[in-house]
């Protein structure tokens, strides 16, 4: 299952890394991952994730961080039908 | 020109505010080892108001300060240098997290000019740690030392408790500063219990036919027991505990059932394999506690008590949560009849059926028996701190404990080594105790260089020391389930332990003899120093029951295959 999160963390020494570990830590594996400045004490991290736990577990573990301010978790997005590109073929073309 | 009326500053080392700080946190006592980049701590030390335990190890020092920790619920202080120093105190730091323990850990670095240029004793402890600190610290300005570690105490006694590391640069303990200590701001007061999920959790009682209730560590750490003795009073449930829990019902209540889980008592495990309603106190699923888990309470619904909100539906999902502090919710929770008579005879029955037996056939001292014999032998004001391994059940099981401070195990980590240190952290947080450690041959040997420590303070600790020469335990297992094929469990080479302990300035006696018991036990309470009781078994002893891996907890061994 795939999760998108987006993290409110406060600037102090560690934070990301610190949230970042944890993400591994309890299970996830990270996909797309970004960092910014949220304003002068913070900065905002968005990341998706990806793991068969679920992901409202992980958003509590973050929010238990002292560095973290707050936690969305967007539900996961549904996986669109994928296609190979390849044209179907029937049995006569074959 | 400057006028005559300025204040020249009140200059202070950064070692300096660190010590004052601590002191206005009301911490009287620390335990630590000296080195380069702390030196200037050390130098403030001199003539201050506390008092510090020079221990001879630093992972000594951690876990004296984690047992110090649980016994007072205030923050234990560990100190220690850079680079080994720093990790030497990693297994302490770990075991404090892993069982919720309140702890401040304050580690010099090398200065802030040289981190990150692999200086001489330099580590990256910040980084290490970051797994099992609940929060850390590298202070940059002299100037931020009172907030951080008025902070740093905060976070590690609030909540749920947790290890808070401060790394402290050489520049800035020694560089100095101009800094008014200002008071901690109060800390935000912890949400009430949820009206409606105590009243879901009410009417789940009520309607439950077979009802249970685990205790946790969680408990103690919140100082709740007696909240929790006045809820089972009021609804009469039946009760089992974890290792954390042990204590918080008195061990001949009639609603109690014993410990669960791999050790656990056989009432307990087939109390919670068979009810269809477990109410969790202060506990986690932990798979020591629980066996199998997805075979674990199979027919229950779950009512799960936490501060911790991480902790709800982590590994079994929960019916009902409430997320507080546990005596308010204990306190709402108010369901309308909760007697079950047939539910609480069968628990009973299981009581009765399963109680612990001491008439083991063999002619050598029989662990169990011995220990019960402890309890007994002073059954108010002892508090046994415990190493890990097949001793470390035998207490679970066969000692019983009036408060849940009076048993000080390592639950979460197993931190060998923990028992002595553990014991000198214990007796210095509570000196009228009759403080016991109850060691094993392998554990005692993690820190037996504490016993320097005992001496030196006069720390009167009493060792008992139950020497099967091997790690049994782990014999045990390789018995079991690795079809006898023994490797690297034999201590038959072991040292003379009661030489070793008189060489370390402490007196000691070795019994072998069951005859020997009852007079043994009673020099070592009432020897009024630190002294050392080693006693030799029967190294093939097993622990039982035994939950074997992987399965639920109702399919306990009683006995060899």
């Amino acid at each position: 299952m795939k999760h998108k999160l987006t993290i409110q963390l406060s600037g102090s020494e560690g934070a990301v890394i610190r949230a970042l570990g944890l993400i591994e830590r309890r299970g996830f594996s990270l996909g797309k991952c970004s960092v910014g400045e949220a304003d002068s004490s913070g900065r905002v991290m968005k990341v998706s994730v990806s793991s068969t736990r679920p992901g409202e577990l992980l958003k509590r573990q973050l929010e238990r961080l002292h560095d973290v301010f707050h936690v969305e978790l967007k539900p996961a997005a549904a996986v669109k039908p994928r296609t190979l590109g390849i044209r179907p073929v029937t049995l006569k073309e074959y | 020109m400057e006028t005559s009326t300025q204040i020249a500053p009140k200059l202070r080392s950064g070692s300096q505010i660190l010590i004052e700080a601590l002191e206005r946190n009301g911490v009287k006592q620390i335990f630590g080892y000296p080195g380069g980049t702390i030196m200037p701590v050390y130098d403030a030390l001199v003539g201050s108001g506390l008092k510090h335990y020079l221990c001879r190890h630093e992972q000594g020092a951690a876990l004296a300060a984690d047992a110090y920790g649980r016994v007072t619920r205030k923050a234990g202080v560990c100190i220690a240098t850079s680079g080994p120093g720093a990790t030497n105190l990693v297994t302490g730091i770990a075991n404090a997290f892993m069982d919720s323990v309140p702890m401040v850990v304050i580690t010099g670095q090398v200065p802030s000019a040289l981190q990150g240029t692999d200086a001489f004793q330099e580590v990256d402890i910040f980084g290490i740690t970051l797994p099992i600190v609940k929060h850390s610290y590298i202070v940059r300005n002299v100037t931020d030392i009172p907030h951080i570690v008025n902070e740093a105490f905060q976070l590690a006694q609030n909540g749920r408790p947790g290890p808070v590391l401060i790394d402290l640069p050489k520049d800035i303990s020694a560089g100095m500063g101009d800094v008014v200590y200002t008071p901690p701001q109060a800390w935000p007061a912890t949400d009430l219990p949820d009206e409606e999920a105590m009243q879901a959790a009410a009417e789940m009682l009520s309607q439950a036919r077979r009802p249970l209730v685990i205790a946790g560590g969680g408990i103690a750490i919140s100082d709740s027991v007696e909240a929790f003795r006045q809820f089972i009073d009021r609804t009469g449930l039946p009760v089992t505990t974890t290792l954390k829990g042990l204590g918080v019902m008195p061990a001949d209540d009639p609603h109690y059932v014993g410990m669960l889980g791999m050790h656990g008592n056989g009432a307990a495990n087939h109390a919670v394999q068979n009810c269809d309603l477990l109410m969790v106190v202060g506990a986690r699923f932990d798979d020591r506690a629980t066996g199998h888990l997805a075979q674990f309470a199979q027919s229950a619904r779950i009512i799960h008590v936490d501060i911790d909100a991480a902790e709800i539906s982590k590994l079994r999902k929960a019916d009902v949560a409430i997320v507080s502090e546990l005596a308010p919710a204990l306190e709402g929770i108010r369901p309308e009849q909760t007697a079950n008579p047939g539910w609480q005879a069968q628990c009973a029955g299981w009581t009765k059926e399963f109680a612990w037996r001491y008439d083991a056939p063999g002619k050598g001292i029989y662990a169990p028996k011995l220990l019960r014999d402890l309890s007994q032998a002073q059954p108010e004001g002892l508090t046994i701190t415990c190493d890990v391994g097949q001793h470390q059940m035998w207490v679970a099981q066969h000692c019983t404990f009036n408060d849940p401070l009076e048993h000080i195990s390592s639950g979460g980590l197993g931190t060998m080594g923990y028992g002595l240190p553990a014991a000198i952290g214990a007796k210095v947080a509570k000196p009228d105790a009759t403080v016991v450690c109850v060691s094993g041959d392998g554990s005692i040997m993690m820190n037996i260089q504490e016993l320097a420590t005992l001496k030196r303070y006069g720390i009167d600790v009493k060792i008992l020391l139950l020497d099967n020469s091997a790690l049994g335990l782990v014999r045990q297992w390789q018995e079991i389930f690795f079809e006898g094929n023994y490797s690297e469990v034999h201590l038959a080479d072991n040292p003379d332990f009661a030489a070793v302990a008189r060489a370390f300035g402490i007196q000691a006696r070795s019994i072998k003899e069951p005859e020997e018991v009852s007079d043994a036990l009673e020099w070592l309470l009432n020897t009024e120093s630190a002294a050392m009781l080693h006693v030799s078994i029967d190294s093939m002893e097993n622990v039982w029951p035994l939950v074997p891996p992987g399965k639920p907890n109702h399919k306990m061994m009683r006995s060899n295959p």
